[in-house]
């Protein structure tokens, strides 16, 4: 298992982001679902390693991150893209993936070809020399996805990544997610339920900062019989397991 | 089917793009990488300024804490603090304040301290090349004295101290201890040699008439050359010890 999380709480304050989350994951497309505040962010940096937990036990790719030695080389393996990425104007494409290239600590002579490799995957080849500044919303998601897979990591974080994106780039985004998940594992956070359908294998869904479901999206899309709110079977699945769990709550 | 037909042509543009692509590091980049055993770090170093709104308010916040130094004479207290505030003023500026891609760096193997202590190095050494130059063009002006004390009583012995805190971070990979020993440098620094004065003690007998004295003052010269005799000894140390992925 690459992702091994163990009764994780994570509070800031008073307010438990995350409460009690036990998770394992192994290799293929993970997709986290839930509503704006259900914790799904706060569970992803703490597997980005940028939060600690505040208790419970976090294993990821077999080690444990408190160790600042075990730190650094999941970290070499992790690629991670975060909700709300600032970008650095000046640079171009491929300087600002050299830059975390680097940063990653991938053996220089391999960082030109990576970085290639990278940007032509999230087809922006035509784009590579072009500075930041001139990019496009969408454009500008494709660079820090392009970043975050460039060391070819094995575990691969993935907050709102098609953010952005439009719908031809998104049919392109989960086809390259399905892609690395062949040899990775990828977790991909989101509140679009169609990508999870298309993309993912297996899908938690989250609220409150617990982990509510867990399943196959058929699965969850089996939760949905007789629920009518929701376009799609997939959403109203969502949508029933959240009006039970919100119930379950309140009573 | 043959050889030829099995061109993988999608591997083969790869190749040709990383080639179009790659940028050639210069050699100053190349050598920094060396001294401080990561690209990465180097990389960091050399595009501290092109951040240019935390490179501007960093800018503003040392040389304002170098200003407060300086009519501060006198009070060791003012002197001891201030590398704290500029440093946190730093920090804030390449930190979780203004750095767009702060988060993603805290994923980094590369310790974002160490990035941080780094970022220091380049904003005090950048503004004391600068101050250097500013003293040299208003030399025999009225301006020359404020310019060549903030910059020998402030800039220069802080881009001494951060370097001396880098050094000794890379060579045992621990930016606390490196803060430790450029903490422990500007102490020994302001009460060895300026407990009356600071390091500016001699700064402030600057004059655009009276520049060599002072560059042959022992008083100032000797603990900076100390310091940079340990960042001197340290760089080889960190040079000699072969790192996966130098440049």
């Amino acid at each position: 298992m690459n992702i091994e999380l163990t009764d994780v709480t994570r509070t800031f304050g008073r307010n438990r982001a995350v409460d009690g989350v036990t998770l394992e994951v192994g290799p293929g497309v993970f997709g986290l679902l839930g509503p704006n505040g259900a914790g799904k962010t706060s569970l992803l940096r703490m597997l980005a390693t940028v939060l600690p937990p505040s208790s419970g036990t976090v294993r990821l790719l077999g080690r444990d991150p408190a160790g600042a030695a075990a730190k650094t080389e999941i970290r070499r393996r992790l690629g991670y893209l975060p909700q709300n990425l600032g970008y650095y104007p000046s640079f171009t494409v491929a300087e600002f993936v050299e830059y975390f290239a680097l940063l990653k600590e991938m053996p220089s002579g391999q960082v030109p070809k990576a970085v290639a490799a990278a940007i032509e995957r999230v087809d922006l080849g035509s784009k590579a020399r072009s500075r930041l500044r001139t990019l496009s919303g969408g454009m500008l998601r494709r660079v820090g996805i392009a970043q975050a897979i460039v060391n070819d990591p094995e575990l691969l974080l993935f907050d709102e990544p098609t953010a952005g994106l439009d719908p031809e780039q998104r049919v392109g985004f989960r086809a390259l997610m399905r892609d690395l998940g062949q040899q990775a594992t990828v977790v991909v956070s989101t509140h679009l339920v169609e990508d999870v359908g298309a993309a993912c294998s297996e899908v938690a869904l989250m609220a409150d900062g617990r982990v509510v479901f867990r399943g196959a999206p058929e699965e969850l899309t089996a939760q949905g019989a007789g629920h009518e709110v929701g376009d799609s079977p997939l959403e109203r699945g969502y949508s029933a397991v959240l009006a039970a769990s919100r119930k379950r709550v309140a009573a | 089917m043959n050889d030829r037909d099995d061109v993988d042509l999608s591997r083969v543009w790869v190749n040709v793009a990383a080639e179009v692509w790659r940028r050639q590091p210069g050699r100053l980049e190349r050598a920094t990488a060396r001294l401080l055993r990561s690209p990465g770090l180097a990389r960091a170093l050399l595009t501290t300024p092109s951040l240019l709104l935390p490179w501007l308010i960093a800018s503003a916040v040392v040389l304002a804490v170098g200003a407060l130094t300086q009519v501060s004479a006198g009070q060791p207290l003012v002197w001891l603090l201030a590398p704290a505030v500029a440093t946190v003023g730093i920090a804030y500026c390449y930190g979780p304040g203004l750095d767009p891609a702060w988060e993603l760096s805290c994923t980094m193997p590369v310790s974002d301290r160490l990035v941080l202590l780094t970022r220091a190095v380049a904003v005090f050494a950048v503004n004391a090349a600068l101050g250097l130059i500013a003293s040299a063009a208003t030399l025999g002006t009225h301006a020359s004295t404020g310019t060549a004390q903030l910059t020998f009583g402030w800039l220069l012995p802080m881009t001494a101290a951060c370097a001396l805190a880098l050094a000794v971070a890379v060579g045992v990979r621990s930016p606390f201890v490196g803060a430790g020993a450029g903490v422990g440098a500007w102490v020994v620094l302001v009460l060895g040699y300026g407990a009356d004065h600071g390091p500016t003690a001699a700064g402030n007998r600057l004059s655009a008439a009276a520049l060599a004295p002072v560059v042959a003052d022992a008083n100032l010269y000797l603990p900076c050359l100390v310091v940079a005799a340990c960042c001197a000894v340290i760089a080889l140390f960190a040079v000699r010890r072969p790192q996966r992925g130098l440049l």
